[in-house]
């Protein structure tokens, strides 16, 4: 077989040809490098979009937010009567069970003791949602809340793909069912959604905002505390600010030895269970 | 072997060709169909819900920029590396890229919930998410590709009436060796940030591995050099008469077999140490919960690595075999359905056996299912439409492949 000779005479009529000189070559290495400093000013410096906007967006490490807010579930006191679902489905304005920020289902340990598992979002430190979402429409605020940017979201799904503990749900199409639960446990207090969007549990962050400016206390005053929380009859759901020794929380947090779904994603959670087979 | 002898009689040439175009234009109008029904109904239409969030539509889009690999790789080796030998095949490589990532682009802008919001990756930015370095370097590479396929283009007749285009198209092609280095930068950054797209998400055993991006870019360049040098080797037999050299297509075949070898040795290595050699409880746990319900493993093994990798990969390096144009056209098929495959199979596994979080026992083998809707098929028909339109019409009205002719018959 005849081989094409790859000898330098064939290279050398290139170079006359060669539509790169050097100074071709200098004035792109230095278009390249104006390229990257603007790209540092506009991803983390003072023209990138948060900073524009002026939206706080922690990435979850270094906060200097008084406030750090958690939920505790006592597994062994929850009686498995679902108010907690409904309630977060009347106050989010959530009409399909598919659709549920909240969920819950009966299951049983490995010794055999039936229990009933309600899940909200977990709002985990090092969420993989957050750092999966390629505009960084689902973010972690300063106080340690995950929550969404419905304008922003382009609706790709990836967080939804990323959450290991499935508390994400998408729009698939417009909601326009009554929602049955309203008003028996609650009225609407945030919009619905569009189509196309990702939505998910916020922790009733509506009502924590708007509870600190007006002089309450999430976790102890009704009004500041999440739905779900204030609907439990038996109290197996607190809530508070983790920051604060004397919340609801760190008493919880102290008095009961708790665990976290799945601690070995590394994902660090904010919803501390109580095991249902704990000894009374 | 009588089924691949398909050269048709030059007589009838003429009718085969417009019936074929009227085939491909069906198909890709039973996908706009499909698409306005996605557009007006929305995703409710498909089979995906919130557990299985990513189906056949993410399979289409990562299998067809896989297939568009072949247009960086021949553009480095042609414009780069200036291995003059492999120049007829350059502008193929560019334009099957072309209609690839085109493709892909479709298939995206059905399956992302808000299309009209497709351009915020654009202005809000988050540098920690893999998909927002894909969605940029996808949307620059294409634009790469627009700007190499636009001179194949102007060199059609009909832009003669406007000579300033033929111009601004050989002032592009003169660049040629820019884009070509841009190209390639942009295509090893975002073909294996595809697989990075699964293999960094922790939460999730069976994909959480550091080969995924480097498996994801080896199968994409080898499949797109054997989609590249396929769809030569099949005009040539319709037309009865080569459009490539002979050599050029052993030279070629023997590049895609060794890359082949390359991703299959890591695949191998691959399985072995995470599922054979170990006993990782997220991994063995999740692939237990696929064997049990979906055909998982035997897709695996038979069609990703015996029929997508080992048999192609025996006859793409085995001379006597390279020899055989129909041995060789069913290796390059083979390895283009092997990478397809792949991408079904990588994206599936790891949502059907999702990763379980109550701490009972009684949902441990809970499998979630995933069955594609008639629309979510319609428009994936659709868009292969497309790119079938697209490569029927460009390889008669455009000098896709070298003009001289070979004259070197079947």
């Amino acid at each position: 077989m005849k081989k094409q000779p790859r000898d330098k005479k064939a290279k050398q009529p290139k170079k006359e040809n060669s539509i790169l000189s050097r100074r071709d070559l200098l004035q792109i290495a230095g278009i390249t490098g104006a390229a990257a400093v603007v790209t540092q000013v506009i991803t983390s410096g003072p023209l990138s979009p948060d900073a524009i906007q002026g939206i706080e967006r922690g990435h979850g490490t270094d906060s200097n937010s008084e406030y750090e807010w958690h939920m505790g579930i006592d597994l062994a006191a929850c009686i498995g009567c679902q108010y907690c679902l409904w309630a977060c489905q009347a106050t989010n304005d959530v009409p399909s069970e598919d659709m549920r920020w909240n969920v819950g289902f009966p299951d049983r340990t490995e010794g055999g003791t039936d229990f009933f598992i309600t899940r909200p979002c977990l709002h985990c430190q090092e969420a993989p949602c957050v750092k999966v979402c390629p505009v960084g429409a689902t973010y972690i605020r300063e106080d340690g809340v995950v929550i969404m940017d419905y304008d922003r979201c382009i609706g790709c799904r990836y967080c939804e793909v990323a959450c290991p503990y499935d508390v994400r749900r998408f729009n698939w199409k417009v909601s326009t069912d009554d929602n049955p639960y309203q008003p028996t446990w609650g009225v609407a207090e945030v919009e619905r959604r569009v189509r196309g969007v990702i939505e998910k549990c916020t922790f009733c962050v509506h009502r924590i905002d708007r509870g600190l400016e007006q002089g309450f206390t999430p976790g102890v005053d009704r009004a500041a505390t999440p739905a779900c929380v204030n609907a439990c009859p038996v109290n197996a759901r607190v809530f508070g600010n983790a920051k604060d020794p004397e919340s609801p929380i760190s008493k919880f947090l102290k008095d009961n030895e708790t665990f976290r779904l799945r601690e070995d994603f590394g994902t660090e959670p904010k919803v501390h269970y109580v095991r249902p087979d704990k000894e009374a | 072997m009588a089924l691949l002898n398909f050269s048709i009689p030059k007589e009838s040439r003429e009718r085969v060709y417009w019936a074929w175009i009227a085939t491909a234009a069906i198909l890709f109008l039973i996908g706009i169909v499909g698409m306005l029904k996605v557009l007006i109904q929305g995703l409710s239409v498909t089979g995906l819900h919130d557990q299985v969030p990513w189906g056949l539509w993410i399979t289409q889009d990562l299998s067809s920029i896989g297939m568009g690999a072949g247009a960086f790789t021949l553009s480095a080796i042609v414009y780069l590396f200036r291995i003059e030998r492999f120049k007829p095949l350059a502008r193929a490589a560019v334009f099957v890229g072309f209609l690839g990532y085109t493709s892909a682009m479709i298939a995206l802008a059905m399956d992302i919930g808000r299309p009209d919001r497709f351009w915020h990756a654009v202005v809000y930015w988050n540098v920690h998410s893999v998909l927002w370095e894909v969605t940029w370097c996808v949307m620059l590479y294409s634009t790469v590709l627009v700007l190499e396929f636009l001179p194949i283009l102007f060199a059609n007749s009909f832009f003669e009436r406007w000579p300033w285009l033929g111009k601004f198209g050989h002032t592009l092609h003169k660049a040629s060796p820019v884009f070509a280095a841009i190209g390639m930068g942009l295509s090893l950054l975002h073909q294996s940030s595809l697989g990075a797209t699964y293999g960094v998400l922790s939460g999730r055993a069976i994909w959480f591995k550091p080969s995924l991006p480097v498996m994801f870019i080896l199968s994409a360049v080898a499949g797109g050099i054997s989609m590249t040098l396929l769809l030569p080797i099949i005009v040539g037999k319709l037309r009865n008469q080569r459009v490539i050299s002979r050599e050029l297509q052993f030279e070629v075949s023997r590049l895609a077999g060794y890359v082949l070898l390359a991703y299959l040795y890591l695949k191998i290595w691959d399985w072995a140490a995470t599922s054979y050699y170990s006993h990782a409880p997220g991994t063995t746990e999740a692939l237990t919960r696929l064997q049990a319900t979906t055909p998982y493993t035997q897709t695996f093994w038979w069609l990703e690595i015996i029929l997508g990798g080992l048999i192609p990969a025996a006859i793409l390096l085995y001379r006597p075999l390279r020899r055989n144009d129909r041995y060789v056209m069913i290796a390059l098929a083979s390895v283009v359905m092997g990478v397809t495959v792949n991408r079904w199979n990588v994206t599936l596994s790891g949502l059907v056996a999702p990763p379980q979080w109550s701490p009972g026992v009684l949902r441990n083998l809970i499998v979630v299912s995933y069955i594609p809707s008639w629309t979510e098929i319609a428009v994936a028909v659709g868009i292969i439409g497309y790119a079938l339109l697209g490569f029927s019409l460009g390889v008669r009205y455009l000098p896709i492949y070298p003009e001289k002719d070979l004259h070197e018959e079947y």
